[in-house]
């Protein structure tokens, strides 16, 4: 037996399937255990009145639930709809590499940008050269500006080297600028700011 | 008509006078260097007005706090911004061929020609008497409709009737910002569902933290916005940038100049142009959810079709230049009706005014701001006014400052610019990285508004690289809150009805409006609009 031409399918586009499959798993896991686990009040509740109102779970479970549904016709259209279904944009192995390059630039940057301060510190006390702590330093400079300025230049400097592919004097030079005009901006004209990472010691 | 006027008059003088009385600069000083920081902006390839705005809204707010005091200035900052980033995006597209802004695009077709004829600064011209032009008529229109709408809503709809149209206007913007509605759809709830986490109606302590202390206070909205917006397009910018790695712009070589005077033969020819743009740009923008570059698309086709050479668009024709201008510098004015009237954002810039209200002061957007209460002064109590729409007009005079600034300056200023357009993207998107986190750190104090950055950066590059509309997922973040107030209202209020969404007759219409918008929408071939 062979199908028709008018009968034939498009072939299912499977960024469109996976895409459902996602969003029907997310859906059911905050409707089941999101929702039940991390959520105190319930989906009606009586008020002091014993009249029936809605809880902090009513518009969670209206919301997850919507999803649910969703993500049901999201699937359905993907699997078995006979009109040729809009193609989704795609995920490559490189798009991915990207991101986990970019992520651990980023996060080395970020704890240098943390520690560096607190380790300098830290490594001037144990010489004897100073007596206080990082906490004590956080408005003090160069102790404040130690994390901010090594860690957000190795972050940038980075990045843009990587998607020049080449070392170019005025793009560090750029870098350096913004870096000194952010720190003037924010903490030398402005007196109630703290720069990263001053303000979580 | 008289209170009207005492509004409209109270709204100016808020603009120019502190509440002691004496004369403020700061607003129009900052309408001012918004705008002109704009235009910087909208030049650079990379940036464009709403990538400004988040970077400057935690600045700004770190520097004039959260009084209501520090409101207006804010504001007139983020209005210059967004004035001055549309215009802006034609000097890179004129001079070499490369559109600041997805919208500018169109301006190439015609733009570029000209600056290779030697007609760069005439068609630098046009294109900023084309996008003030358009800007100024959907300010007009602004000015005239929100309030109008805003009385008409407030009088007509109640708590379901309101929810209703939250959901129409969700809907609407699932159906036209991306390729797939559905998908637009799930994106909304998913925002509108991570919006509630660490909130609470009820009394009973912080839902949804994912036992994370730091979100007991729900996720930094800004850092929130910005990531999947802001960092989520420096992710894809960047990756771009280094496959192509050539980022060579087509610059142009000494050509010698020709007529590039710019006189009233020149404005009568495009004048009709600019009309018809203008026209469409402000209706464009009235929808939500509808990018620049439909309007762009729609000005430039309309007027190709009523010219007499339309053979003759694409080969450096001034009215392709005002066309496409006029169109979209004509959906900013347009894009603030919605959120004006009904507190709904309907595009990015939206988005960021609506967040610079709900991080400053007390005054909030919506249809109860245009109730034109009778003035009352009251011995030993004080003055009875709704102060909510003093600032409106307050608003509206800054949206005005920026037209004027525009029309005077913003040429002058506009012309000198063609360096920029230089900067390669390569170098422009890790400096945004930097200046974000930055920026977001110092206004939320902390590393957490850094990771909640970062995090919604993946998320924003993610929906990007699967072609899925971000708009609706920002969209429904911002209104969740907003839209379960009045859910939970509207049920208890009904004595928990269930079905209390559709017993009335008008919110059942909007209901089914959004359910018809989606399949309908479901049924056509689509283009995304890269503008939203």
């Amino acid at each position: 037996m062979t199908a028709s031409a008018d009968n034939q399918r498009p072939a299912p586009d499977p960024w469109n399937i996976g895409f459902g499959v996602v969003v029907l798993v997310l859906a059911l896991a905050t409707l089941f255990l999101w929702i039940p686990g991390d959520i105190k009040g319930g989906f009606i509740e009586a008020n002091q009145t014993g009249k029936p109102e809605p809880g902090d779970a009513f518009f969670p479970v209206i919301l997850s639930g919507l999803m649910l549904i969703l993500a049901a016709v999201q699937l359905a259209g993907a699997l078995f709809s006979r009109k040729p279904q809009p193609a989704s944009g795609k995920i490559t192995s490189d798009n991915f590499k990207f991101l986990l390059f970019f992520y651990a630039v980023v996060l080395t940057g970020l704890t240098i940008m943390y520690w560096l301060g607190p380790l300098v510190v830290d490594a001037l006390r144990g010489a004897g050269a100073i007596d206080n702590t990082y906490r004590q330093l956080v408005d003090t400079a160069p102790y404040k500006y130690i994390g901010y300025v090594v860690g957000g230049f190795l972050m940038i400097s980075a990045l843009i080297i990587w998607a020049e592919g080449r070392v170019r004097v005025h793009a560090i030079l750029t870098v350096a600028i913004v870096i000194g005009l952010l720190i003037g901006v924010l903490d030398v004209l402005l007196h109630n700011i703290q720069l990263p990472p001053n303000a979580d010691f | 008509m008289e209170i009207v006027w005492e509004y409209i008059v109270r709204g100016i003088v808020d603009v120019f006078y502190t509440a002691d009385g004496a004369f403020d600069v700061v607003p129009m000083a900052m309408v001012f260097s918004g705008l002109i920081l704009g235009i910087i902006v909208g030049a650079t390839p990379g940036l464009n007005g709403p990538f400004a705005m988040a970077l400057a809204l935690p600045i700004l707010i770190s520097v004039f706090g959260v009084s209501n005091e520090a409101l207006l200035p804010i504001l007139g900052f983020l209005i210059g911004l967004m004035k001055g980033g549309t215009i802006g995006g034609a000097v890179p597209a004129i001079l070499f061929n490369t559109p600041g802004t997805p919208d500018a695009f169109l301006t190439t077709l015609d733009g570029h020609p000209m600056a290779k004829k030697g007609q760069g600064a005439k068609a630098l011209k046009i294109a900023h008497f084309s996008s003030a032009s358009g800007d100024t008529f959907s300010d007009m229109i602004l000015f005239m409709t929100a309030p109008a709408l805003a009385v008409l809503i407030e009088n007509v709809l109640d708590l379901p009737e309101k929810s209703a149209l939250i959901i129409l206007s969700l809907s609407f913007m699932a159906a036209v910002a991306g390729k797939s509605p559905i998908k637009g759809l799930i994106v909304g709830t998913l925002g509108m569902l991570l919006a509630l986490m660490g909130s609470t109606l009820s009394g009973n302590g912080p839902r949804m933290t994912l036992g994370i202390d730091a979100l007991g206070n729900g996720l930094p909205l800004t850092s929130a916005v910005i990531g999947v917006l802001i960092i989520g397009e420096v992710f894809l910018g960047l990756e771009d940038a280094a496959r192509e790695r050539l980022a060579k712009m087509n610059v142009l070589e000494d050509i010698p100049d020709a007529d590039n005077s710019f006189g009233w033969k020149d404005i009568r020819q495009i004048m009709p142009r600019i009309c018809s743009s203008a026209l469409i740009g402000t209706m464009v923008g009235a929808l939500p959810g509808i990018g620049t570059t439909l309007a762009a698309t729609l000005g430039y086709d309309t007027a190709k079709r009523l010219s007499k050479h339309p053979e003759k668009f694409g080969t450096g024709l001034p009215e392709g230049v005002a066309a496409t201008e006029a169109a979209n510098s004509a959906v900013s004015g347009a894009n603030l009706i919605p959120v004006m009237s009904l507190g709904i954002p309907g595009n990015f810039a939206a988005v960021f005014l609506i967040l610079a209200v709900e991080s400053v002061g007390d005054f909030t957007l919506g249809p109860a701001v245009f109730r034109f209460t009778e003035i009352k002064v009251i011995e030993d109590y004080g003055t009875i006014i709704n102060k909510d729409l003093v600032v409106a007009f307050g608003i509206f005079t800054l949206m005005v400052l920026g037209n004027i600034f525009n029309w005077t300056v913003g040429w002058w200023f506009l012309r000198s610019l063609g360096i920029l357009a230089r900067v390669p993207k390569t170098i422009m998107l890790p400096v945004v990285l930097l200046i974000t986190l930055t920026a977001v750190y110092v206004q939320d104090g902390g590393f957490i508004a850094i990771w909640v950055v970062l995090a919604f950066g993946a998320m924003g590059y993610v929906l990007r690289r699967l072609e899925v509309s971000i708009l609706p997922f920002v969209i429904g973040f911002i209104l969740a809150p907003k839209l379960e107030e009045l859910i939970r209202g509207g049920y208890s209020a009904s004595g928990g009805d269930p079905f209390f969404l559709i017993k009335s007759p008008l919110a059942l219409l909007f209901l089914a409006a959004a359910v018809f918008i989606v399949v309908f929408a479901s049924r056509q071939p689509k283009h995304s609009d890269p503008g939203s």
